[in-house]
C-alpha cells in the first residue's frame, strides 16, 4: 500500500518539474544515442574491413598446400583430386553458413606487349563464382569483367594497362614457368580494366579464366587456393576447427582462417579496435560525467522539496526511496528514448552507408587489402544491450546520491527559507 | 566601475558559498576539456603517424628532381643534366630554407644482384650514409649487420631479397647495372646489413649502396644525382614548403621539379584527408558531448537558483545585475575549471607524447595506404586545439548560464518564490 | 629479332638459294617453313661489330659469336678493353652473362628477359625466342613485283589467333633474285610500326651470300639505332653442345 504511495509521489515529482527532469534525462538520452550511433558505425566499419579483406584475400576460410602461404609458388598447388575432395568436404561441413566459394590458381609471371614487359601476379579465376566473391568487378573502369565462356581474356589494372600501352581488346602475352618447368607464353586480350585505391594492385594483378590458366600451366583441375566465404566472420573459427579435424589425414592440405591467411588485415583490425576502444572510453567517461553532473547539480536545489516530503510524514529512508524511484524512472525513460533516438538517427541518415568516396573513390589500402569507401552501420544487439546497460547503470548509480542526501536531510534546516 | 567590481565580488562569493555546485560544474568542464583535448591529441597523433610512416621511411616530405626525371625515372636525367651540379652548394642552398630540416642526395639504378646460383632484378639506390639518417629512417631499419661505409663497396639488402638470393651477411654480391655510357657496370659488393621495413615492395626489391659507389658503378660523375629528399618541420605544410623551395630554386636556373609527398603519393594524401574527415567527426562527437555536459550542468544549476534570484530581485537588485553576476560567475568558474583542466590535461598529454603506449601486445605492424604502421598509440599536441577546445567549452558554459539567468530575471519574484 | 636469328636469317636465304628449286610455285608459308627446318643443326662462327647509338651515348663493341642450331649461342666481347671478355651464353631458354671484372657468371632472371642486351636495341628475349615463326604466324604474299628497280616479294606475317606473340603483324621484304631479305618491319596491333630491321652489305661469307649488315631502329626513337656488321662468318664449324657450357662461358681464350 505504502509502496504505491511512494511510487505515486515519485512519478508526480518527475511530472512536477518537467524542465529539470528533461534536462537531467537529456544527458542520458543524448549519451546513449551517441553510443548507439558510433558503435553501429564502428561495427559497420569492421564488417566492411573484414568483408573487403576476405573477399580480396582468401575468404574467411582458405584451403591450400601447407607450403603455399610462405612460398606462393605454383609448385605448391592442390591437384585436381585434392581440389575435389576439399571442396566437397568443405561444402558438406559448412552447409548453411557457406555463402560461396572460389578456386584460384595463381602464378607470378611477366606480362609483355610491344611497349613493355612488367612482372605481374596472374590469378586464374572462375568468372561467375569470382564476381560474387571478390569486389574487384566493382572497380571496373573500362570494358567488362570476365565471363563464363571467356578463354583468352584478362582483367587488368589501370597502371598495368598504361605501362603495357594496351586498351580493352588489345592483345598481350603472359609468360610464366609452368608445371613442366618450361617458360611458356599465353596470349590474352584485355577484357576489362579496373582501378583500385592501391597502386600495387593496379600495377600487378591480372585475372584470367581459371581454365585458361590450367591449360597454359599444364595443371588440369588444380588450384592454389580454395577460398570460402561465410555468412559471418564469427563462423570462421568453428568452421576451421571442424575442417582441420576432418582433413587431418591429408598432409597436403592446410585449412586457414582469414586471420591466418591475411595476418596484416587481422593486425589492422585489432589495432583499429584498440583505437575505437580508446575513443569509446573517452566518450563514455564524458557521458558518465555529464549524467552524474546533471543529477548532482539538480539535487542541490531540491533540499526544500525533500524537506516537504519528510514534513508530510515520510521517514528519511522513504524519502530517499522516493527520490531513487524518481531517478530510476527517469533513467528508464531516458534509456528507451536514447536507444530509439540513436537507432532512428543512425538508420534515418546513414542506412545507405556513410560515404567517404568523395575522398577516395577507388577505395583504400588497409592491412594489405582494399577497403571500400562506404561504411554501412550495423546494429548489433549485443553492442546496443551493452551500451544501454552501461548508461542505465550510470543513471541508477547516479540516482543513489540524491536518494542518500534526501534520506539524511535535516528537515528543519532544509525548510529554512534560504538554502 | 566600482559597481562592476561589486558584481565580480558577489559572483566570487556565490561560487565560494556553493562550493559543492561549483565543484561539480568545474569538474564537468575540466574533464570535458581533458577528453576533448586528449581525443584531438590521439587523432592528430594517428594522422602524423600516418604521414610520417608514409614519408619518413624512404620518401621524405619534399623531393627535388630534374624536371624531366619523373615519371619515367630515366637514369640519364640527373639534376643539372649531363654536367650535374655541385652537390655541396646545391644541398646548402636547399638547407638554407628555414622550413627545411635536412636534405639528402640520391641516385638510382636498375640492375641485377647475384649470389651463388641465384640472380634477382633489383632497384639500386645510392644514398649518402651520413646525410640520409637526417631525412629518412631507412637506415634505422637495418636489423642485422650495420649501415654502409662509403667507398668500401658495401651493400644493404632487404630481408626478403636476402632470402630470395639465399645469401648471408659478409657474402659477396655481384651487382650489375647498365651504366650511363651504355656499358654494363659490374662489381662485387659485400653484404654488410639487411633491413626490414615491413613493406614487401621495399624489402623484396631494393639494394642500398653508398652514393659514390653507385655513381662509380654506373660510370656517373659524382656531381650527378637523381634526387634530393628533404624533411621539413611540419609534414602537413609540405605543399607550401615545396612551393617556396620551387621559387627559391628557380633562381639557380637549374631546371628542377620540386614535389611534395602529396604529389608523389596521392593515395596517401587521399588517405590523410579521409582520416581527417573521420577524426573530425570523432572529435565533434566528443566535443559535442563534453559541451552538452557542461551546458546541461550549467542550465540545471542556474534554473535551480531561481528562488535565489527572486530573493535578490525582491531585495531591489536590477535584473541586469543578476545577469551580470551570473556571467561573472560563469567567467570565474570557467577560468578556474580550465586552469584545473589544463593542469590535469597537459601532464597526461606530454607524458603520452613522450612515451607513446606500445600496442605491440595487441597488434603487430601492418600497412595502411602503402605505409607501414607502428603499433603505438601516438599522441601529438598543438597550441590550437587546447585553445579552441578551452574557448569552446568556456563560451558554452557562459551561454548556458546566461539563458536561464535571463529567464529568471523575467519571472516575477513573487511567482518564483511561490515556486510557480 | 636477334643476333641468333640474324644468323638464322642469313642462313635461310643462303640455303634457299642453294636449293634452286622452283620456288615460284610455292606458297609463302612453304618457303619459310622449309627454311626453318633446314636450318636446325647448323653451326656457325662469326666476327661482328655492334654499333649502338642512343639519345644519351653511343658506343661500339667488337664481338665473336658462335652458334649451334637455334638452341645454343655464345657471344664474347673483344673490345673495348673495359668490357673485354664479357660474354653471353644462350642455352635453351636460359641466358647467362659472364662478367670478367668480377669473374662471375649470372643468370638473367625471367623478369629481365625483356631488358636490353648489352645496351643495344635487342632484348635478352630476342636471344632466347626460338624460331617458331612457322608455328605462330600465318603467311601471305602481300606484294610481288618491282620495288626501286628490284624484283621482290613482300610477305605479311599475321599471328595466329592464339599464338603467344606480342606483334600485331610483321612485314618482310625479300629480293626475288637471290632471296636476300631487305627489311623486316614489326607492327603493334593498332598497325603502328614499332621497330624496323634493315639488311644491307650483301656479300659472300663462308661460301654463302649473306647480308653482312643489319640495322635496328625503334620507331618511337628515330634517332636511335643499333648496327650489326659481320666481318667474318664461317659455317659448319666443329662445335658441339658441350661448347655452349657455363664452364666455357667463363674460360678466357
Amino acid at each position: 500500500m505504502r509502496l504505491m504511495v511512494l511510487l505515486k509521489l515519485a512519478m508526480r515529482s518527475v511530472g512536477r518539474n518537467v524542465r529539470r527532469s528533461i534536462l537531467t534525462s537529456l544527458a542520458m538520452v543524448l549519451g546513449l544515442a551517441l553510443l548507439v550511433f558510433s558503435r553501429s558505425l564502428a561495427e559497420g566499419a569492421y564488417d566492411e574491413m573484414i568483408d573487403s579483406g576476405v573477399r580480396m584475400g582468401s575468404g574467411h576460410i582458405a584451403i591450400q598446400n601447407p607450403e603455399y602461404l610462405a612460398s606462393r609458388k605454383l609448385e605448391y598447388r592442390l591437384e585436381e583430386k585434392l581440389v575435389n575432395l576439399a571442396s566437397e568436404m568443405t561444402q558438406d561441413v559448412l552447409k548453411e553458413s557457406l555463402v560461396t566459394w572460389v578456386p584460384r590458381l595463381s602464378v607470378d609471371g611477366l606480362a609483355s606487349s610491344t611497349a613493355a614487359a612488367v612482372p605481374v601476379r596472374i590469378e586464374g579465376v572462375d568468372p561467375d563464382r569470382e564476381r560474387t566473391f571478390s569486389n574487384i568487378e566493382s572497380h571496373l573502369k573500362d570494358g567488362r569483367y570476365l565471363e563464363t565462356g571467356d578463354r583468352l581474356h584478362a582483367y587488368i589494372g589501370t597502371e598495368l594497362a598504361q605501362r603495357l600501352d594496351v586498351q580493352v581488346g588489345s592483345r598481350f602475352v603472359l609468360t610464366a614457368q609452368t608445371a613442366t618447368g618450361d617458360v611458356e607464353g599465353q596470349l590474352v586480350r584485355v577484357a576489362g580494366i579496373f582501378q583500385t585505391g592501391i597502386p600495387e594492385v593496379n600495377q600487378s594483378l591480372i585475372h584470367i579464366p581459371i581454365n585458361t590458366a590450367r591449360e597454359w600451366l599444364h595443371t588440369p583441375g588444380a588450384a592454389s587456393t580454395l577460398a570460402f566465404l561465410l555468412k559471418g566472420a564469427e563462423l570462421t573459427n568453428i568452421g576451421v576447427e571442424t575442417l582441420q579435424l576432418k582433413l587431418e589425414n591429408e598432409r597436403k592440405i592446410r585449412v586457414l582462417g582469414w586471420q591466418e591467411s591475411s595476418p596484416e588485415l587481422a593486425a589492422a583490425i585489432r589495432l583499429d579496435s584498440t583505437g575505437n576502444y580508446i575513443f569509446h572510453s573517452i566518450l563514455l567517461a564524458i557521458i558518465a560525467l555529464a549524467i552524474l553532473n546533471a543529477v548532482m547539480i539538480s539535487v542541490l536545489g531540491r533540499r526544500r522539496e525533500f524537506g516537504v516530503l519528510q514534513a508530510m510524514g515520510l521517514t528519511g529512508v522513504e524519502t530517499g526511496f522516493v527520490v531513487f524511484l524518481e531517478g530510476l524512472f527517469l533513467t528508464f525513460i531516458s534509456g528507451v528514448a536514447g536507444i530509439s533516438a540513436g537507432l532512428l538517427f543512425t538508420w534515418g541518415l546513414f542506412r545507405d552507408g556513410l560515404d567517404f568516396s568523395i575522398f577516395m573513390e577507388d577505395g583504400m589500402e588497409f592491412g594489405g587489402q582494399i577497403m571500400e569507401p562506404i561504411i554501412i552501420p550495423r546494429f548489433s544487439v549485443e553492442q546496443i544491450l551493452i551500451s544501454t546497460l552501461v548508461i542505465l547503470s550510470i543513471g541508477t548509480i547516479s540516482s543513489l546520491y540524491p536518494a542518500l542526501r534526501a534520506s539524511k536531510l535535516d528537515v528543519a534546516e532544509a525548510m529554512k527559507f534560504e538554502q | 566601475m566600482a559597481h562592476d567590481r561589486l558584481w565580480w565580488r558577489v559572483a566570487w562569493r556565490n561560487l565560494w558559498r556553493n562550493r559543492l555546485r561549483t565543484l561539480i560544474t568545474a569538474s564537468g568542464l575540466a574533464f570535458g576539456y581533458l577528453g576533448a583535448v586528449l581525443m584531438v591529441g590521439v587523432s592528430d597523433g594517428m594522422l602524423v603517424e600516418l604521414i610520417e610512416n608514409g614519408t619518413r621511411l624512404m620518401l621524405g616530405e619534399v623531393q627535388v628532381h630534374s624536371e624531366d626525371y619523373l615519371p619515367e625515372r630515366n637514369m640519364h636525367r640527373t639534376i643539372g643534366g649531363y654536367e650535374g651540379t655541385d652537390l655541396e652548394i646545391f644541398l646548402n642552398q636547399i638547407n638554407s630554407q628555414e622550413d627545411v630540416t635536412a636534405a639528402a642526395p640520391r641516385a638510382y639504378g636498375g640492375g641485377l644482384l647475384s649470389s651463388g646460383e641465384e640472380t634477382q632484378a633489383a632497384l639500386l639506390m645510392g644514398i649518402d650514409p651520413d646525410r640520409e639518417p637526417h631525412v629518412t629512417t631507412l637506415l634505422s631499419r637495418v636489423v642485422h649487420g650495420r649501415p654502409l661505409v662509403t667507398g668500401a663497396n658495401e651493400i644493404l639488402l632487404g630481408s626478403e631479397m636476402v632470402e630470395q638470393l639465399g645469401t648471408a651477411l659478409g657474402d659477396e654480391i655481384v651487382v650489375v647495372a647498365p651504366s650511363s655510357d651504355g656499358s654494363m657496370g659490374n662489381d662485387l659488393f659485400t653484404l654488410v646489413g639487411t633491413f626490414d621495413t615491413g613493406i614487401p615492395a621495399i624489402d623484396q626489391n631494393y639494394g642500398l649502396l653508398a652514393l659514390s659507389d653507385l655513381q662509380f658503378l654506373m660510370a656517373m660523375d659524382p656531381a650527378r644525382i637523381h634526387e634530393v629528399a628533404i624533411t621539413v618541420g611540419n609534414a602537413q605544410d609540405s605543399p607550401r614548403i615545396a612551393e617556396t623551395l620551387r621559387e627559391f630554386l628557380s633562381d639557380t636556373e637549374l631546371p628542377v621539379q620540386v614535389s611534395s609527398w602529396t604529389d608523389l603519393r596521392p593515395e596517401l594524401a587521399e588517405m590523410v584527408s579521409l582520416m581527417n574527415a573521420f577524426h573530425f567527426i570523432v572529435v565533434i562527437i566528443i566535443f559535442g558531448m563534453a559541451a552538452f555536459g557542461v551546458a546541461n550542468t550549467m542550465l540545471i544549476g542556474t534554473f535551480e537558483r531561481r528562488r535565489e534570484f527572486a530573493v535578490v530581485r525582491a531585495l531591489g537588485t536590477a535584473p541586469i545585475g543578476i545577469g551580470q553576476t551570473v556571467v561573472y560567475e560563469g567567467i570565474v568558474l570557467g577560468m578556474i575549471s580550465l586552469v584545473a583542466g589544463s593542469l590535469i590535461t597537459w601532464p597526461i598529454l606530454v607524458w603520452l607524447h613522450n612515451s607513446p603506449i606500445d600496442l605491440t601486445q595487441v597488434s603487430s605492424g601492418f600497412s595502411v595506404g602503402g605505409a607501414q604502421w607502428r603499433p603505438v598509440l601516438r599522441v601529438e599536441y598543438s597550441i590550437e586545439s587546447p585553445i579552441v577546445a578551452g574557448l569552446g567549452l568556456f563560451l558554452t558554459s557562459i551561454l548556458a548560464a546566461v539563458y536561464p539567468a535571463w529567464k529568471a530575471t523575467r519571472v516575477l519574484p513573487a511567482d518564483a518564490l511561490a515556486d510557480r | 629479332m636477334t643476333v641468333r636469328t640474324l644468323v638464322t636469317q642469313l642462313l635461310n636465304t643462303a640455303l634457299l638459294l642453294l636449293l634452286s628449286s622452283p620456288i615460284q610455285a610455292q606458297t609463302a608459308r612453304e618457303i619459310i617453313d622449309r627454311v626453318d627446318r633446314l636450318l636446325r643443326g647448323e653451326s656457325s662462327r662469326g666476327q661482328i661489330t655492334m654499333e649502338i647509338t642512343t639519345e644519351h651515348w653511343s658506343r661500339s663493341l667488337d664481338m665473336e659469336i658462335w652458334s649451334l642450331g637455334v638452341e645454343h649461342s655464345l657471344v664474347r666481347v673483344q673490345s673495348p678493353a673495359r668490357e673485354e671478355g664479357t660474354a653471353t651464353l644462350k642455352a635453351g631458354q636460359e641466358v647467362w652473362n659472364y662478367l670478367p671484372r668480377v669473374d662471375r657468371t649470372i643468370k638473367v632472371p625471367p623478369s629481365l628477359m625483356m631488358g636490353s642486351w648489352m645496351g643495344s636495341h635487342f632484348t635478352n628475349d630476342d636471344l632466347v625466342k626460338e624460331s617458331r615463326i612457322v608455328d605462330d604466324y600465318d603467311f601471305e604474299i602481300s606484294f610481288e613485283g618491282e620495288r626501286e628497280g628490284v624484283e621482290v616479294w613482300e610477305f605479311q606475317l599475321t599471328p595466329r589467333p592464339e599464338a603467344p606473340v606480342v606483334w600485331g603483324r610483321i612485314e618482310e621484304q625479300v629480293r626475288k633474285a637471290d632471296l636476300m631479305p631487305t627489311w623486316i618491319r614489326y607492327y603493334d596491333e593498332d598497325g603502328d610500326l614499332v621497330r624496323t630491321l634493315t639488311f644491307s652489305g650483301y656479300k659472300t661469307m663462308g661460301g654463302r651470300l649473306v647480308p653482312a649488315s643489319m640495322l635496328v631502329t625503334p620507331a618511337d626513337k628515330p634517332e636511335e639505332q643499333t648496327v650489326l656488321t659481320y666481318h667474318e662468318l664461317d659455317f659448319d664449324i666443329s662445335v658441339d653442345e658441350s661448347f655452349f657450357s657455363l664452364r666455357n662461358l667463363r674460360a678466357r681464350r
